[in-house]
């Protein structure tokens, strides 16, 4: 294998990764604040990227307003999902399986809502920095990519500041490990809920607006994003912000490396194997002190 | 069904079994359609339900089974022209020998780990069934497979296949029952409630958990062996992880700690979205919302609300 293969290899598998990697941040946040495994992470991705591809065909907004109000409407939806579904079943005592069917159930809604009014086509979306490529050794990758990596990078630092620095993410946390204690202390408890599926409700948008780009978008893909963000988030550790963007580039990588050396076809088998074997080696996840037990 | 039969209710009984007999005579031959298909789902999300209520396992790896035992019709029947009883101990003891060899060094995992690593299997059984296409036809599929002949009784028509797959149905939701009721059910249920106890009362945990876990894919391959029968054709499509999900679904909106839940979680999943259909294009967002309703208002599942309100209204 030549090396430029091989670093062409290495550059799809991070670029996937990161959207991995965001994907499982956005699902580790939400688990992270409320212990609610959200099944329609990937659905945030669908929503954003679709809603960015109709503001700039139909309203010809510039690209970056775009992607910032298709981000946005993300987060918008994450609070949506709280307010209305995930309060309605906590109140009548919900256990962690029925938030999964929930959010399950919503994840279908919405794909069949995006199938009936979009349609069965792909969507495109230009990237950031057009089509234009940057070649290192021979091998190429797409500026978008670059950018992808950089805010994926970015976001990862961010949330670390945020939940260790500021009185929100502080709030935020302790409202989920200690509910009553919380509350004492004059915590708003159900407005932290609101804002941690927020959060993870812009997390999940970014990576659909970031992620159309490089794979167009289309109803069907939300199961896809959230089996492979879950997968990145809980091989690095669902506690540690870090966690799941080295899950998710470790996923990317383990894809990318086996689509070079064996097959296509086989990209899953291989990566999924490994999954499983990397779970029987390591199972306090990659990163994890505390995520014994699967977090 | 346990209180059901315990108290006085014969009549009941009876009546209920002339209303299953009669049924496949009084609707169309495609709710007949449904009906069996509910029947079979029913065998597999057994398995899952089992696994989740009483193990606390999330089994996504269920369609891997129920492609296991369906292939195995397919290659036995169909191309090999083996008895049928063939293909099933065949898909049976496959599915139970995969299942042990995955299970084994997995279940030390628990939570969300374990759930991920069944999903892991069930992604890699869904691409090889793609991939090994000499061996499954790939999303070409294989078709002419033969009908089941029990004892001389041809089962050629859906209404002939419907008072088999049900009493089959009805039979493991029996070992189900009596299982949980078991020894061995017990030891489970310690083991979920309170491991270190179980432990030291001398429950071996793994061991167990890998039984009930083979237990499982067995039933999935059998679900999977009396899919093929029917259908007589089978392609990729229909063992995808989209599968495994459907069969995690009825068994969560049955109703995981009722032994008749996945039952009508099955009925669910396969009447409401044909109920809804009459709708239009738009029913799939309605068998949706539909869902998310009925998880809002029906925690314990739809099993754990009827039995609710059996015990609130008692019948003498």
């Amino acid at each position: 294998m030549s090396i430029s293969l091989f670093l062409q290899s290495i550059f799809s598998g991070v670029s996937n990764g990161f959207v991995y990697g965001l994907i499982g941040l956005g699902l580790a946040v939400i688990f992270r604040g409320t212990r609610v495994i959200n099944a329609m992470q990937g659905e945030f991705c669908v929503i954003a990227g679709m809603a960015a591809v109709l503001l700039l065909e139909h309203w010809r907004v510039p690209l970056a307003v775009g992607m910032i109000a298709a981000t946005l409407l993300g987060g918008a939806l994450g609070l949506v999902l709280e307010l209305v579904p995930v309060r309605a079943l906590q109140r009548r005592g919900g256990n962690e399986d029925s938030f999964l069917l929930l959010t399950l159930g919503v994840a279908f809604a919405i794909s069949a809502l995006v199938l009936y009014s979009v349609g069965r086509d792909s969507v495109a979306l230009p990237g950031i920095g057009g089509e234009a490529m940057l070649t290192i050794a021979d091998a190429a990758i797409r500026v978008h990519a670059i950018w992808l990596i950089f805010i994926g990078t970015i976001v990862m630092f961010a949330l670390k500041w945020f939940y260790t620095r500021t009185h929100i993410g502080l709030s935020m946390m302790a409202a989920s490990i200690d509910v009553d204690g919380a509350a004492t202390t004059g915590i708003n408890v159900p407005l932290m809920r609101s804002a941690t599926f927020c959060l993870g409700g812009l997390i999940g948008g970014l990576a659909g607006v970031l992620v159309t780009p490089l794979t167009t978008m289309h109803y069907a893909m939300g199961l896809l994003f959230t089996l492979k963000g879950f997968a990145a988030a809980i091989l690095g550790g669902l506690n540690n912000p870090f966690g799941a963007v080295i899950g998710g580039v470790t996923l990317g990588l383990l894809e990318s490396l086996a689509i070079a050396f064996v097959s296509s076809g086989y990209k899953d088998v291989i990566a999924m194997s490994m999954l499983i074997v990397i779970m029987i080696l390591l199972p306090n996840g990659m990163l994890g002190r505390r995520t014994r037990r699967g977090g | 069904m346990p209180e059901i039969f315990r108290r006085n209710r014969l009549p009941n009984i009876a009546i209920a079994i002339v209303l299953w007999a009669l049924l496949p005579t009084l609707v169309s031959r495609h709710v007949v359609d449904l009906l069996i298909f509910a029947g079979v789902y029913t065998i597999a999300g057994l398995g899952v339900s089992y696994l989740l209520g009483h193990c606390g396992i999330v089994n996504l790896a269920q369609s891997v089974f129920y492609g296991i035992g369906a292939y195995c019709v397919a290659y036995f029947s169909a191309q090999h022209g083996l008895p049928g009883v063939v293909a099933f101990v065949a898909g049976g003891l496959l599915s139970a020998t995969i299942a042990f060899a995955f299970g084994w060094p997995i279940l030390r995992l628990s939570g969300h780990f374990l759930a991920l690593a069944t999903l892991a299997l069930g992604v890699i059984g869904q691409v090889l069934f793609l991939e090994w296409d000499w061996l499954t036809g790939g999303t070409l599929g294989i078709g002419g497979i033969p009908k089941l002949n029990l004892f001389g009784w041809e089962l050629n028509t859906p209404q002939r296949f419907y008072y088999l797959v049900w009493p089959v149905a009805i039979l493991v939701m029996w070992l189900k029952y009596n299982l949980t009721h078991s020894r061995n059910g017990l030891a489970i249920r310690a083991m979920r409630d309170a491991p270190d106890a179980a432990a030291v009362a001398g429950v071996d945990i793994r061991p167990l958990k890998v039984r009930m876990f083979v237990l499982s894919a067995v039933l999935g391959s059998l679900a999977g062996s009396l899919f093929a029968h029917y259908v007589g054709f089978i392609s990729v499509d229909s063992f995808g992880i989209d599968r495994s999900i459907s069969f995690l679904l009825l068994a969560v909106l049955g109703g995981v700690h009722t032994t008749w839940g996945p039952a009508l979680g099955a009925l669910f999943v396969t009447l409401v979205p044909e109920i809804l259909s009459r709708f239009g294009e738009i029913h799939a967002v309605l068998f949706a919302v539909t869902l998310v309703i009925a998880v809002i208002f029906l925690p314990q599942g739809l099993g754990g609300a009827i039995e609710q309100w059996l015990r609130r209204y008692p019948v003498r």
